[in-house]
């Protein structure tokens, strides 16, 4: 390990550099001069009260939103002003708050899709099918296969994925952000909706994938357990204004946000 | 050592083989074996009209490449089938109809300009792609009409190049090098000009069903289908729309100017301007239309079902149209309505009943036969 400072102060230095951001829907101010880092491998829990901007931030960090002011960094990169797509080439996957999934295709489909930007087959070489294409689609299978081990999706392999329950739904969302690869992984409310079983499969599964993938995650969640159980530090965010970072434990000591959930005492 | 289950796949690539059962395997041959024999059983009039079915099927699958997989509602479709019908005499011989000159004509083999046609559709596709960028569904769809009467305006106005009204006569023969599909002699033994063309027409289908598939099921059919499904988090998982959707129109168009080209040459002869823009041309997108509801949206076996029936209807009301008292062939006649006006009525019916009793089509309805059958005598 002495050959690399360099890398050593990779390791050191965060994956993800939000410096300073702002964002604006004409006169509603979503998120105000809001600046955090998240680590190489922690998982990194944002809370808030609805409407906070839990979501905006993520959509800050996927480019779907433009933020007027400030810059986000992923590795060095500026992500502000690329395309969507451009951050998913940059191994930025998220899964959304009310499903993204691709519901007329099956598990197989839906994960293939996660590796799109992994592959190369084109209309031309697509519809000839021997040679690249057909070599690129059994070399991601096996890929895609793992994941469904991993996730344990075996049994609906070749369902449309609209057709199967919510809880399962919410595991291919997962299933598809690992097939993209990612460095930076969003998870948008993983847990909403599910019930204490399916939540703990959830979070079971997150743990797993942490343990086996090497994988920095931002997770927005409101149900608080699941927060405090399983993030190395938390945000905690309201009216687009970060009120407090640090570990679960500090967070909940600390009174603004004890404040924003639950109202000051006057 | 144990002999293997056929049922068990060991590996990836005998996962992906498109005939990977007995049964498929099976029915492929009998597909094949029909190719070769129904155009030594049946009569003239019905390989001719298997030729037409054959020839909407190609240009059915271009539409559901474009509105079955990648969702793209388009009625602007036989805009791009007439542009392949003119290219075809443009490219492949033909002649004015009535006294005109000056109309260029060239006379280029088969294999350069059927490719050609298909490049001209692909490339005028490509121009209208950009379109469906910003709009979708009923919108784009009637966009896509505007298109047919932009269509109706250059073909009418532009008398050097199309003759107007009156049109062209297409001469361009189904030859591939020495052998012509319209004179077929194989052996010693001479063949009418149906049987030749009912195998180059079918021959077609099968390569452009092939290719058809094999990009829907790899990477840019993927991107389609999920851009149908949900466009922001095609993009946001690293999909290109506007690649996806301008290549989707060119590649459907480019099929509609291949199937056109080979109607010009194969089915009509002559290439006027009102089956293809206009109201003539609404008509006939309708019927692309109506073919991949009725055969299953989003399949490839879908289209050529599809144009099975509703091809076969079109025609064989015509052809008895002397036996179907309240139907008359022109307006002079007795009867109640026209051919062509009770074809429409029946396709109407055909979509709504379909929409609302098997949205999948009959490709859907085989698919849920065959499942109950695998798991008789179970229900589930």
């Amino acid at each position: 390990m002495s050959d690399s400072s360099t890398a050593g102060t990779k390791m050191t230095t965060p994956l993800l550099v939000v410096d300073g951001i702002s964002l604006r829907f004409g006169g509603v101010q979503a998120i105000t001069d809001m600046s955090f880092d998240v680590n190489r491998g922690e998982l990194f829990a944002v809370i808030g009260p609805n409407g906070a901007g839990k979501t905006s931030i993520f959509n800050c960090i996927n480019a779907v939103y433009k933020p007027q002011q400030g810059s986000i960094r992923l590795d060095g990169t500026e992500i502000v002003g690329m395309h969507p797509r451009e951050t998913a080439e940059m191994g930025v996957a998220r899964t959304f708050q009310n499903l993204g999934l691709f519901g007329n295709l099956d598990i197989v489909d839906n994960l293939m899709l996660g590796r799109h930007h992994l592959m190369k087959t084109g209309f031309l070489s697509g519809a000839v099918w021997w040679g690249r294409a057909k070599h690129e689609e059994i070399s991601n299978r096996a890929t895609v296969e793992k994941i469904i081990d991993l996730l344990e999706l075996g049994n609906f392999r070749r369902k449309p994925v609209g057709m199967l329950p919510y809880g399962i739904q919410k595991r291919i969302e997962l299933g598809r952000c690992l097939a993209m690869e990612p460095r930076l992984l969003l998870l948008d409310e993983p847990v909403a909706g599910m019930n204490l079983e399916e939540t703990e499969d959830m979070a079971r599964y997150i743990l797993e994938v942490r343990s086996s993938l090497d994988v920095t995650m931002i997770m927005v969640e409101h149900d608080m357990h699941v927060v405090m159980d399983l993030a190395d530090r938390v945000m905690a965010v309201d009216f687009g204004i970060r009120l407090a970072t640090g570990t679960p434990e500090e967070v909940q000591q600390d009174q603004r946000v004890i404040d924003a959930y639950l109202g000051k005492a006057s | 050592m144990a002999r293997q289950s056929p049922y068990l796949i060991t590996n990836y690539s005998k996962d992906l083989r498109l005939f990977g059962s007995s049964w498929r395997r099976a029915g492929l041959l009998l597909l094949a074996a029909l190719f070769i024999v129904l155009p030594l059983q049946l009569d003239d009039f019905w390989l001719s009209l298997l030729a037409t079915v054959g020839i909407y099927a190609i240009g059915a699958i271009g539409l559901n490449l474009l509105t079955g997989y990648a969702g793209q509602v388009s009625l602007g479709h036989a805009f791009f089938f007439g542009v392949g019908a003119y290219c075809a005499a443009w490219f492949g011989g033909g002649s004015a109809v009535g006294t005109r000159d000056g109309v260029l004509f060239l006379d280029l083999p088969m294999f350069v300009w059927l490719p050609l046609a298909g490049l001209i559709g692909a490339a005028l596709g490509a121009l209208v792609g950009p379109v469906a960028l910003r709009l979708s569904g009923q919108y784009l769809a009637i966009v896509s009409i505007g298109l047919l009467f932009v269509g109706d305006w250059i073909l009418l106005g532009w008398v050097s190049a199309t003759n107007g009204s009156q049109g062209l006569r297409v001469t361009a023969e189904p030859a591939i090098g020495p052998v012509n599909f319209s004179d077929l002699n194989i052996f010693g033994s001479a063949f009418s000009p149906e049987q030749g063309e009912f195998w180059f027409v079918w021959g077609l289908v099968a390569v452009v069903a092939l290719m058809a598939k094999n990009i829907v099921r790899s990477r840019p059919g993927r991107a389609l289908q999920a851009i149908r499904d949900r466009d922001v988090a095609a993009e946001i998982i690293g999909v290109n729309p506007a690649r996806a959707k301008i290549g989707v129109f060119a590649l459907s168009s480019g099929i509609a100017a291949v199937a056109g080209g080979m109607y010009g040459m194969i089915v009509v002869r002559t290439v006027t301007p009102e089956t293809f823009t206009g109201f003539g041309g609404l008509v006939t997108s309708i019927t692309f239309i109506a073919i991949i509801i009725v055969g299953g949206i989003s399949t490839i076996s879908g289209a050529i079902v599809g144009s099975l029936v509703v091809v076969t209807l079109r025609q064989v009301t015509s052809r008895f149209v002397d036996v179907l008292p309240f139907l008359k062939q022109t307006p002079n006649d007795d009867g109640l309505m026209l051919v062509g006006q009770f074809n429409l009525i029946v396709f109407g019916l055909l979509i709504i009943i379909f929409l609302l009793a098997e949205p999948l089509g009959l490709v859907a309805l085989w698919r849920r036969v065959t499942t109950y059958f695998k798991a008789w005598p179970f229900s589930y």
